[in-house]
């Protein structure tokens, strides 16, 4: 579904990605784990092109995202994608933030939307929020908003950066829990976190990127339990 | 002392051309700010762009306008510029939109500039990741959060202009400030004119600051126009 090779990506003279290989397959749970600094996010978003590609390729249902015949937007209707700041649209009510997308790129008609939107908003439990504004929601209902937002495009793909790092400790869960959910439906997921109990526990693989390498991947429960490499076993020593 | 012995019937006399005056500085301002936000918008943008074929013009003409007097630019384009290119002068109608156009249009544009730039970067972010395109995402989702922010410092701008608009007395042009300023010489007399024209200047920023503060409101987040999902069908 998702394959990566050799991908390289500088900010300037920083190389912060240093030969990326990695393939991820359809309903796949991936959690990308790492200390801050490692790439991890920059890794996330260079699969649907928020971060230009230095070199390598990135191939999504065949489909190389980097060549400039390729037309992004149509990729990333494909690719959901959750922020760690949720960056749900300020100026518009929870619904509207919802339909947007369908409506203004798949065409789809109002109440066509709104129904979807509903449905998506009663799935992570937030139907009676619809016609509040974001900044009238706590972080963690926020970040179900958001969500909800990039699941009503269905997408084939959903990419997490870190959704539970900026929610205080008691709203981790519910986000988590929308997350399971997602994960138990078969959707492919590739999670950018911080919480090894979420890794551990829903992911299917898990990988450990540090100084811009993959370091070590596998079964999670040989990742936490058994690490192999030095500098995995350091990290997972400190948060574990 | 004269202060207590004001003579308000001079300026009755001569209302006719104080009502002119108004109806002139309004003329003035308002096509100058309409045109300037215009020219404003593309200049803004132009100094948000990543082409430097567009971004430095557009650099270039903020500082120009911002670094140089509104007068000497009313007298350079009057005297010097519109006689050059045309071979005459239409009139200080002209010359002075014109003046007012080009010079609000360097405000507004850093004004827009500015807005749009203080979006937060993960807007645009979470714009794209849905599917849209950089326009779409602008018009969508930048611009409209951006225009609530702008709408103060515009506002701002309507009164800056408004005021400067006096400045086109130079080229003879027959605003309130004119008025003033006949009545001063055809009497010799200067509390009563001067003050009518501060007041009349006056009331009209007046009303300018209620007419930003009504737009203000209105494009908050927390106007509800009538709340407009009542009808919605609860599947």
């Amino acid at each position: 579904m998702i394959k990566v090779e050799n991908l390289h990506k500088y900010f300037g003279k920083l190389e912060v990605l240093k030969g990326i290989d990695c393939e991820i397959k359809e309903k796949e749970v991936v959690c990308v784990i790492g200390p801050s600094g490692s790439g991890k996010s920059t890794f996330l978003r260079c699969i649907n092109l928020l971060e230009e590609i230095t070199d390598g390729a990135v191939y999504i249902n065949g489909v190389k995202v980097n060549d400039a015949k390729t037309d992004i937007n149509d990729i990333r209707t494909e690719v959901g994608m959750v922020f760690q700041q949720f960056n749900l649209f300020p100026h518009m009510t929870v619904i509207d933030n919802i339909i947007m997308a369908p409506m203004l790129i798949r065409k789809m008609s109002k109440s066509d939307a709104e129904k979807l939107a509903l449905e998506l908003l009663d799935k992570v439990g937030l139907r009676a929020k619809a016609d509040n504004y974001p900044q009238q929601l706590s972080g963690g209902q926020q970040q179900r908003v958001a969500i909800a937002r990039a699941l009503a495009m269905k997408p084939k793909v959903m990419l997490f950066d870190e959704p539970t790092s900026a929610l205080d400790p008691e709203m981790v869960n519910e986000v988590l829990d929308v997350m399971k959910q997602l994960a138990v439906e078969g959707m492919t997921m590739v999670v950018v976190t911080h919480e090894m109990g979420f890794a551990r526990e829903v992911a299917d693989r898990a990988i450990f990127m540090d100084g811009g390498y993959i370091v070590e991947e596998g079964d999670p429960e040989d990742l936490f339990g058994n690490p192999q490499n030095e500098r995995t076993k350091a990290f997972l020593g400190k948060v574990l | 002392m004269d202060f207590f012995d004001l003579r308000w019937d001079i300026i009755w006399n001569y209302r006719e051309l104080f009502l002119r005056g108004i109806w002139v500085t309004l003329v003035l301002t308002l096509s100058g700010y309409v045109g300037g936000i215009i020219l404003g918008v593309l200049i803004g943008l132009g100094e948000t762009s990543k082409r430097k074929l567009i971004y430095w013009p557009s650099k270039l003409y903020v500082d120009l306008f911002r670094g140089t007097p509104m007068l000497v630019q009313i007298l350079i384009i009057h005297l010097a510029l519109i006689p050059a290119v045309f071979g005459q002068s239409f009139g200080f109608m002209v010359s002075g939109i014109t003046a007012l156009i080009l010079n609000s249009a360097a405000y507004n544009a850093e004004i827009i500039r500015a807005g749009i730039q203080s979006i937060d970067k993960g807007q645009m972010e979470a714009a794209r990741s849905l599917g849209l395109t950089h326009n779409q995402a602008m018009r969508k989702i930048i611009l409209p959060q951006a225009f609530r922010r702008m709408i103060p410092p515009l506002g701002n701008e309507f009164i800056a202009l408004l005021k400067d608009s006096s400045l086109v007395t130079v080229i003879a042009a027959s605003d309130i400030l004119y008025a003033a300023k006949v009545v001063a010489g055809a009497y010799n007399r200067f509390w009563e004119p001067y003050l009518v024209a501060a007041l009349l200047y006056l009331i009209l920023t007046y009303l300018v600051t209620k007419v930003v503060a009504y737009i203000e409101k209105r494009f908050s987040n927390d106007y509800n126009p009538r709340k407009k999902r009542e009808g919605r069908v609860e599947q």
